[in-house]
């Protein structure tokens, strides 16, 4: 009885990871909240309908295509946006009314653009060229779901956790052994010393928001197979579940998210157990118990000042 | 004396009657309003912009001729829709309700489809003394004996919709060796209620059937794959799954994920939504689920209004983008305006209660390509029954209905346990 629930929430728990990750790197560089982020997840959904229905290739070829794509949106978006943000005399608090703004731009243009109706793309189609591959090279790789200890899951699942722990580990490679990773360490610990020792803040920032956005959006080609479906509206709710898994990690801490990640999706699958009329209420039952018991997070002080 | 006595008679006459006449058709209004909400967004867009496609596609229409026969004034006056978007939010709707009746000043006051986004309009309604048609609210708690203010127009009130699934399940399903029922639902006033009266249907018929998974899940749950987990373990021989589209796509999809057959499955949505269905989740993931019977299969006989081939054909007409589906949902929209032509035409004032007079008087009597209009005395609707029916695939693949139940309309024998 626990061991499916604990199986799924580890799996799907990674991909909650991603999901926040994106959101807290560019509060923690920033400290801008960025409640667009569930938008442009959708829009990484809506890439993957590009790549399946339009091009008919294997929805996983849309993560590097997403990725790509949302780093320079990400890159032109702060150059339009945040400067002028950062200017003002209370960016964190003027970035929330920013970014709800825009989150509702995106999704009326989306709307007007597609409508309003569910999508998703068959799920035996995520990593069909992968399996095409492997039949050519003679193997005989079965479809449908795949045991871990004697449980079926989604292979969606383990897929979308896959690609989750590899965009993670890049991500620490990024912050950890990378000369801009090292600047935007500074940039993150502290910003105006970061400045007065000639960091070219700006050009940190642009690609921090430009690699959260990519994030959200290789987050959102898996959105259709997590989620069943998505719509324009899609994205309000995934914001509000990536700001508990960031705030339960350590808001500030991009690396904290994968632990948050797990935390939830491990605590969203017992509930439904043994509670399923309650699971919706679980990300607020979190976020208060964090705030009242561990207001920085699961990794808080700890890993930041490192 | 004689011929004054006769001409004075004959001048009190015309005016007593001019006097009684309820107005004249100089006091005519330029324009019907008609108010109501959509959804643009948010989690029922896909079951409220059908709806409200099917209405201002009647709108249209009857403009372009016009406008609609009002007995009131004995003539046609053009209706103008006054919409606002509530985005599936119920806060905005009570806002933009209230606003309808009071800044606006509709004429007619309809809701938004669906219980949830019904529900705050009930109130509001009753609160003002203004008639809501209710278009798809079929939660049970909105009607009552003492509320006069509310009629359900375009579906079943949700205390009577599974009563096939439960007749069925109770009278055939022994015989097929249906034994053990897992009942989920989504906990909202629509899919709530018809799980308590599945409950309700199943423990009265006192037939050998035993509910061995009875949960709710919340209605904006996406994944299922931990609770069909559970509900395998109970051994179930039949699974009833009551929620909204977006939850049987991904009840439907994690069926199919985790690879579990169950020999009876039901969805509401499959039959209702077949297109939006049929898109996300496959042909072959709705091959055998059972569902209920739309109206768009049954063909209705009309005395009303458009039958639903001509419907159809004006529908594509007017959407051929396809970014809103054809179902159950946009039958509900256009039959809701059928019903408001109809009273109009019947009605002799504006007044609120004069209206409900007139629907009420439309009762057996309005067939539609929805079926028979028909209401008890609470106004819940109790006609335009939807049957149970199963989806099976014909030899291009392509899905098709197949009525089971109750027997007088069957079409066919149901496939159990699932191949």
């Amino acid at each position: 009885m626990l061991a499916y629930p604990l199986i799924a929430g580890v799996l799907f728990g990674l991909y909650f990871s991603l999901l926040g990750i994106g959101l807290n790197l560019v509060f923690g560089v920033m400290r801008i909240v960025n409640l667009a982020h569930g938008d442009f997840l959708m829009l990484g959904a809506f890439v993957a309908f590009g790549v399946f229905y339009l091009l008919g290739l294997d929805p996983l070829l849309a993560v590097p295509l997403a990725f790509v794509l949302f780093v320079i949106v990400g890159i032109v978006l702060y150059g339009l946006l945040v400067p002028r943000l950062q200017q003002s005399r209370d960016p964190e608090m003027l970035s929330i009314i920013l970014f709800f703004g825009l989150s509702q731009v995106i999704e009326a243009l989306v709307t007007i653009a597609f409508g309003t109706s569910e999508r998703s793309i068959p799920s035996r189609e995520l990593g069909s060229l992968m399996t095409a591959a492997a039949k050519a090279l003679g193997a005989k790789p079965e479809g449908g779901p795949v045991d871990i200890l004697g449980q079926s899951f989604p292979a969606a699942w383990v897929i979308s956790a896959v690609v989750s722990v590899i965009a993670i580990g890049l991500v620490y490679v990024y912050l950890y052994r990378t000369r801009l990773g090292t600047l935007t360490r500074a940039v993150m610990s502290r910003r105006d010393e970061a400045f007065a020792t000639g960091i070219n803040v700006d050009r940190v920032c642009a690609a921090a928001f430009g690699i959260g956005l990519g994030l959200a959006a290789i987050a959102g080609v898996f959105a259709p197979f997590m989620f069943g479906s998505v719509t324009p509206a899609f994205g309000a709710d995934a914001t509000v579940t990536a700001f508990v898994i960031v705030v339960l990690g350590s808001l500030g801490n991009p690396l904290g998210t994968a632990l948050g990640g797990i935390v939830y999706g491990i605590c969203y699958m017992l509930v439904q157990t043994f509670l399923s009329s309650w699971a919706d209420l679980l990300p607020y039952v979190l976020l208060i118990v964090v705030l009242l018991l561990r207001p920085s997070g699961l990794l808080g002080r700890k890993v930041r000042v490192a | 004396m004689l011929r004054k006595a006769i001409t004075a008679f004959g001048l009190g006459a015309v005016m007593g009657m001019a006097l009684a006449s309820p107005v004249l058709a100089a006091d005519a209004p330029a324009e019907i309003k008609l108010g109501t909400l959509y959804a643009s967004s948010g989690r029922y867009a896909s079951i409220s912009m059908p709806v409200h496609a099917g209405l201002k596609l009647w709108v249209e229409q009857k403009n372009a001729e016009g406008g609609v026969y009002v007995k009131a004034f004995d003539k046609k006056i053009p209706i103008k829709l006054v919409a606002y978007d509530d985005q599936s939010n119920t806060a905005t709707a009570s806002t933009l309700y209230n606003q309808l009746i009071t800044q606006d000043k509709v004429d007619l006051f309809v809701a938004d489809s669906g219980s949830v986004l019904t529900a705050p309009a009930v109130t509001i309604a009753r609160d003002h003394k203004m008639f809501l048609f209710d278009q798809t609210g079929t939660g049970g708690s909105f009607f009552s004996k003492d509320n006069p203010y509310i009629a359900l127009m375009s579906d079943p009130v949700s205390t009577i919709w599974p009563k096939p699934i439960a007749d069925f399940l109770t009278k055939d399903g022994p015989a097929l060796g249906i034994k053990r029922v897992a009942i989920l639902y989504s906990t909202n006033e629509f899919t709530g209620t018809q799980a308590n009266s599945l409950r309700k249907f199943i423990k009265d018929a006192n037939a050998p059937i035993e509910i061995v998974y009875d949960q709710g899940v919340p209605t904006e749950t996406t994944n299922y794959t931990v609770i069909l987990n559970n509900i395998r373990a109970a051994k179930p021989d039949a699974v009833i799954h009551l929620g909204y589209a977006p939850n049987d796509i991904a009840f439907l999809r994690n069926v199919q994920d985790v690879g579990i057959k169950f020999n009876m499955l039901f969805c509401i949505y499959p039959g209702l939504e077949t297109e939006l269905l049929e898109k996300n989740v496959g042909a072959k993931g709705l091959q055998h689920v059972f569902t209920y019977v739309p109206p768009s299969e049954m063909a209705y006989p009309v005395n009303f209004g458009m039958n639903i081939a001509d419907y159809k054909k004006a529908w594509d007409k007017k959407y051929a983008d396809g970014k809103i589906e054809f179902g159950f949902n946009a039958v509900a929209g256009y039959t809701t305006a059928l019903v408001i032509e109809k009273t109009l035409s019947v009605a002799t004032s504006l007044d609120q209660m004069e209206l409900r007079k007139a629907v009420f008087s439309l009762s057996g009597n309005l067939k539609t390509l929805d079926g028979t209009f028909a209401l008890d005395e609470t106004g819940g609707q109790i006609g335009e029954l939807t049957p149970l029916g199963q989806l099976e695939l014909n030899d291009h693949g392509h899905i098709k209905f197949v009525a089971i139940y109750p027997h007088e309309v069957a079409t066919g024998k149901p496939v159990y346990p699932k191949p």
